[in-house]
């Protein structure tokens, strides 16, 4: 007889790669020694032994089934440890879970993607997904900002997204120096520079709480309607299950019902932008 | 309902007899108050039958404190769980709705309500707190648990609720039918007494399905004075049959260790970005309210507070929430 599931188990992984993308931010590359597929959005639960576990969003492609990315800014205790990991080193993996990015939903329409700081990670994955169905998009803009020009993550990988047809990117940041030569200001500041045809485009938006916020309500006064504006939330996901109570978030489990919600869907619960 | 019955003595004989293959729980008198007991057989006189609620919730049975859930382990013993108040045996729905959740169904959960056989008992008196009947609850149980007891003089009187219990009396008690309904006409008596009891006690308190509404609709000012006394101790929650929130902690080996948690504890809800929902005391007292009377009836068939009152009776702070829900219905 099979061994029953057990939900709480994690699967071994091995790091085999450390890409430092930000002075706080590395990407890690994992081959997990079990099967492992998710979909662009959903997250894991990634566990360093004996020390923590704390909830990611994978930054690869979904398409990739041997091996996953994953994106972590260095910001506590448990990240702290994942830093200081050597290659080699095996890490634990639970999930995926959740409901991610409803990639059906953006066929024949323009999407346009608003992420800031290390929510470029789900992004990223987002956008590796829709690079393999650009014959099924209008067209895909990404606006990126983060705080300074060594902070933006993936620089290699927007080189090749400029190259990809049907994709815009458009970068800022919020404070420049003397080598950038993009735009200087927040994320939204970008949707100046942007031609959308809103009717038939949908919004992504990934980033820290206050981005998340002020892009929404910038993209609700150029007119998106409330449930074409995808959010990426980000909560206290520990359980992955809809079991532990740390990411409620009013009648919702982030960690189960989203972490990807449209903003028509939560806008009425309790502290979505804390 | 069908009804079978057997004699005290024999009863106990039996219990005695199962003692050697299942472990049994029933409540007992002990120093302090009334509690379940792993019982022996010097304490099965002592079993009370048809009071009100032990000072432990049942959720103490199926989610322990504390529990490694990454290791192996061997099959648990059978287990009986004899006197479990109605107010108990509801709060089962939503903990199965949660742990037999079909995409994430707890193994460890499930495996303890299989093998646990609950023979609740009608409650023929009420404590001070008991508000059960206020929140739709009936102070004796027809679903959900297996059988129901009724202790009448020298007999032990069982009402069948599962195919289950009707196995377990049939097989194993060897009790008989009662076919004479003058034996069991008593038990409609004292259940019409004590929902009586129940609702002259409690006639202030709003229905359940207003106190959602109740709750959403108080505004900051009506936490911060209510939460006053609150010093954060989560014993409410953990005293609560509903509640079962918990942490996973990390252990070498890829052990995870799952132990109850509150949302009354500061840091709950914080993020690794620093984000903390639930940062203030009165935003954390004001979450159990909103969790147990708005989201959980939003996203749960069943529902979340039961009536039981222990967590009037656990609060440090002396924080009486029939008082506080009484002043909101004014």
């Amino acid at each position: 007889m099979p061994a029953e599931k057990n939900i709480y188990r994690p699967i071994k992984a091995k790091l085999t790669d450390v890409i430092a993308e930000s002075p706080t931010i590395k990407t890690f590359v994992l081959i997990p020694e079990e099967e492992f597929t998710f979909s662009t959005g959903q997250f894991i639960e990634l566990s360093v032994d004996g020390i923590g576990e704390a909830p990611f969003t994978p930054s690869s492609s979904p398409l990739v089934k041997d091996r996953l990315e994953v994106t972590v800014m260095k910001t506590g205790y448990v990240t702290d440890y994942m830093h200081n990991l050597k290659l080699g080193a095996i890490m634990g993996i639970r999930g995926p879970f959740g409901r991610g990015y409803p990639v059906e939903k953006f066929y024949n329409r323009e999407v346009l993607i608003l992420g800031g700081g290390c929510g470029f990670a789900p992004i990223r994955s987002l956008l590796y997904n829709l690079a393999a169905i650009t014959d099924k998009l209008r067209k895909v803009t990404l606006c990126y900002g983060s705080k300074t020009p060594e902070d933006c993550i993936y620089k290699p990988y927007i080189s090749e997204l400029k190259k990809i047809p049907k994709f815009e990117v458009f970068r800022s940041v919020d404070r420049g120096d003397s080598t950038w030569t993009e735009k200087v200001g927040v994320v939204t500041t970008l949707l100046e520079d942007v031609k959308v045809d809103i009717k038939n485009s949908v919004a992504v938006v990934c980033g820290p709480p206050i981005m998340m916020k002020f892009s929404t309500l910038k993209l609700l006064d150029m007119g998106y309607p409330e449930y074409d504006i995808y959010l990426s939330m980000e909560k206290n996901m520990s359980c992955g299950l809809g079991k532990c109570g740390h990411c409620m978030m009013g009648k919702y489990f982030v960690c189960k019902d989203g972490p990807v919600f449209t903003y028509q869907e939560i806008k009425d619960q309790p502290n979505i932008w804390s | 309902m069908n009804y079978y019955f057997i004699k005290k003595e024999a009863w106990d004989k039996v219990m005695e007899a199962l003692l050697s293959s299942c472990n049994i729980y029933a409540p007992v008198v002990n120093e302090y108050s009334q509690d379940y007991e792993l019982l022996t057989p010097a304490l099965i006189p002592s079993i009370l039958y048809n009071k009100p609620k032990p000072v432990s919730p049942l959720k103490i049975f199926f989610l322990p404190v504390k529990e490694n859930v990454t290791a192996e382990r061997k099959d648990e013993k059978p287990r009986i769980i004899i006197g479990v108040p109605n107010c108990d045996v509801e709060a089962l729905g939503l903990l199965d709705e949660i742990y037999l959740d079909e995409s994430y169904e707890d193994i460890f959960y499930r495996k303890r309500r299989e093998n646990t056989l609950i023979i609740s008992s009608d409650c023929f008196d009420i404590q001070e707190h008991c508000h059960c009947t206020s929140y739709g609850v009936k102070p004796w149980s027809e679903n959900r648990t297996d059988l129901s007891v009724i202790l009448s003089k020298d007999t032990v009187i069982l009402r069948i609720i599962s195919q289950k219990g009707e196995k377990f009396v049939r097989e194993t008690l060897q009790a008989s039918p009662v076919d004479d309904k003058s034996m069991i006409s008593f038990i409609d008596v004292r259940h019409r007494e004590i929902e009586g009891l129940l609702s002259r006690t409690n006639k202030s308190l709003p229905d359940y399905k207003e106190t959602g509404r109740l709750v959403r609709e108080s505004v900051k000012a009506v936490w911060m004075k209510h939460s006053a006394t609150c010093v954060s101790c989560g014993a409410c929650t953990t005293i609560c049959p509903t509640c079962t929130c918990f942490l996973l902690i990390d252990k070498p080996g890829f052990h995870k260790v799952k132990q109850m948690d509150a949302c009354q504890y500061p840091g709950f809800e914080k993020t690794a970005g620093g984000e903390d929902p639930l940062k203030e005391l009165y935003e954390r007292f004001r979450n159990r309210y909103m969790c147990k009377y708005v989201w959980k009836p939003e996203k749960f068939k069943h529902i979340a507070c039961t009536g039981c009152g222990r967590c009037i009776e656990a609060c440090i702070g002396k924080i009486d929430k029939n008082k506080i829900f009484t002043e909101l219905a004014k």
